[in-house]
């Protein structure tokens, strides 16, 4: 990959929440990159770090408690974590922007969904009430609203439709990179398949990178070109779709395609990752997937495996793979 | 299943505002209470043309006569007439009333949406404040004030205002705070908006309900407080028509002359009475968990 093609660079990151109970360790290390217009899963179980992730290329760790303690974030080339705060404000909605897991809740209930559309356009863009609002009405035709809608509140609305205002807020100032927190969680599969079209659709139109958070694989084999499956706070595969679904070199990995139903196979249970995650806390020695692993060697409960290129663009953080 | 977007949709289009006033209207209460406010306002505009006499007309031929058709409510010891006079001091009482409650609204609100939204080190500061002002009695922060500034009606104004300034602190806080963390403030962050924008355009409007109901009660509160003021001469100062003033002169006359301590005692308690009404029935119109 060419460097000027990147978009996002993500290198070393480690974001830590500072509590009462101790050091909530949510990111560890974790290293990634995404190239213009590139779709990539970023695949975990709750509490793997993946909101947190999210919140730290946006710049909104809650903090305190949370802080970066280690790291960098390179957007474009500019260091994100030195920017200033009106400097991460100009870039939030603009060149990068969030769409939330909950469209019930990330709307403003009273205000019309024309508003909060013209809003984004008019904090970015020095455009007059009438221009934004004119804009704000293509933007949401684009998502498949009737321009007419404009002036409902949320709450006259269905979900999939709200999900779809959400996206027309985050796409509002074209941003080239759009970070989509688990955005079909809260919907039922149809609808899920339609936004998700309706994404993957807008995307090729506006050349916007993604990087989709969520816990389904199926969501990231349709959408994404590249996938990173994290587990308690590291990225443990990384690589082309083809590479971690049919080459599947993490036991983690393993685990999660052995827990989907399929199907071609008939089976009477599915297969879990026997245990649970652990606390983020008091991370296990060694590997921290080792107490669930079902290969685990004697080394895999005091070194921690270091990230390994198995083939091209494929990297694992496995002692097996060393 | 609801079908949305079509017939439902027109049925569910009705404003907030509609809603609102809907529910307040089958309150009976609550509309006696408006009814009486109404009343007090158009008095208040019209009092020129409602007053027999103007309120500073004094006639020593008729100087503490008992209520006739000549005069209402009767006259005090200077022969002016008291019905005149109520109904001039409307304007007074409703004037003090609104302006230092604004006042005290508007500073309240500004320091407690910062002390609910950023938390931490500015809310204790803010709060801690607040505290302060809560803990000294309201009349004697009042009378503190207005015997510094001096008497008349503008201390009584100040005095008022910075003394209901921690009641709309305490109410804009604790309601900032549960709108502080929903989603879409989040979510405004994201897009870019800046803390100003954040708490003006998404915080501000959704905890609005909290601080009309507490500005419709704090009215009442407001005028009865600048009464008393003015009875303890620290607010209105004559020939100036005033309730409290009213009272406060009519006080010694008390014994004899009971009708002149009645009508403005009755005038103030009707105020006061009418807007606790309209403010109770407000505040249960807006309260989303009697929606029926």
């Amino acid at each position: 990959m060419e460097t000027k093609n990147k978009l996002l660079e993500v290198k070393d990151l480690s974001i830590h929440y500072f509590t009462d109970e101790g050091v909530v360790r949510a990111v560890n290390n974790i290293d990634f990159e995404l190239a213009r217009g590139e779709t990539m899963g970023l695949v975990g179980e709750t509490g793997a770090g993946k909101t947190t992730t999210a919140r730290g290329i946006m710049g909104l760790v809650p903090n305190p408690p949370g802080r970066v303690v280690s790291g960098e974030i390179l957007f474009e080339g500019k260091d994100l974590l030195n920017a200033s705060k009106l400097q991460m404000r100009l870039h939030r909605g603009k060149d990068f922007s969030m769409i939330f897991q909950d469209p019930m809740t990330s709307l403003n209930p009273i205000l019309t969904v024309g508003d909060q559309i013209a809003e984004v356009i008019r904090l970015h863009e020095k455009l007059s009430h009438k221009d934004a609002n004119r804009k704000a009405a293509e933007i949401l035709e684009m998502v498949g609203i009737p321009a007419e809608r404009m002036s409902e509140y949320p709450h006259q609305f269905s979900g999939g439709m709200k999900q779809r205002v959400v996206i027309a807020i985050a796409l509002a100032c074209s941003p080239k990179l759009i970070i989509a927190d688990e955005p079909t969680t809260a919907l039922d599969v149809t609808i899920q398949a339609q936004v998700l079209e309706l994404m993957r659709d807008l995307q090729e139109k506006l050349g916007t990178a993604m990087l989709l958070i969520t816990h389904d694989l199926g969501v990231v084999a349709d959408t994404c070109n590249k996938v990173a499956i994290m587990y308690a706070g590291q990225i443990v595969e990384m690589g082309s779709l083809e590479n971690v679904y049919d080459n599947t070199k993490h036991p983690y990995t393993k685990g999660l395609f052995g827990s989907l139903p399929s199907l071609s196979i008939k089976s009477k249970r599915l297969v879990p990752i026997d245990g649970l995650m652990p606390d983020p806390v008091d991370l296990p020695s060694g590997c921290p997937f080792h107490p669930r692993c079902p290969d685990c060697m004697e080394s895999c409960k005091s070194r921690m495996p270091v990230k390994t290129e198995v083939s091209p663009g494929h990297y694992v953080r496995c002692l097996r793979c060393e | 299943m609801k079908k949305k977007g079509t017939e439902q949709g027109h049925i569910k289009k009705r404003s907030q505002f509609q809603e609102t006033w809907k529910r307040l209207s089958k309150n009976r209460l609550a509309m006696v209470g408006l009814a009486i406010l109404a009343i007090l306002v158009i008095t208040a505009i019209f009092a020129d043309l409602i007053a027999p006499y103007p309120y500073d007309e004094q006639d020593y031929m008729a100087t503490l006569q008992s209520p006739s058709w000549e005069h209402l409510m009767g006259t005090d010891e200077y022969g002016r007439d008291i019905f005149s006079r109520v109904v001039y001091g409307s304007r007074t009482s409703l004037y003090v009333g609104f302006i230092s409650l604004m006042g005290g609204a508007l500073i309240g609100c500004i320091f407690g949406a910062i002390a609910g939204f950023f938390g931490g080190k500015t809310d204790n500061i803010i709060m801690r404040t607040c505290d302060v002002l809560h803990g000294i009695p309201q009349i004697v922060l009042a009378i503190a004030i207005a015997s510094t500034i001096g008497p008349g009606i503008t201390s009584a104004l100040i005095a008022v205002a910075v003394s209901s300034v921690p009641n709309f602190a305490r109410v804009v806080r604790a309601a900032t705070m549960t709108v502080r963390d929903q989603e879409y403030v989040e979510a405004s962050q994201s897009l870019g908006g800046n803390n100003t924008h954040i708490i003006v355009r998404h915080i501000f409007p959704n905890i609005l309900a909290p601080i009309i109901v507490q500005a419709t009660l704090g009215i009442g509160k407001s005028i009865l407080l600048c009464a008393s003021l003015s009875f303890l001469g620290l607010g209105v100062q004559p020939p100036m028509p005033e309730w409290g003033s009213m009272l406060s002169n009519a006080r010694t006359f008390m014994r004899d002359y009971s009708y002149m301590v009645i009508s403005p005692g009755i005038a103030i308690m009707l105020t006061v009475l009418a807007l606790n009404l309209f403010g109770d029935g407000l505040r249960d119109a807006l309260d989303p968990k009697l929606k029926k």
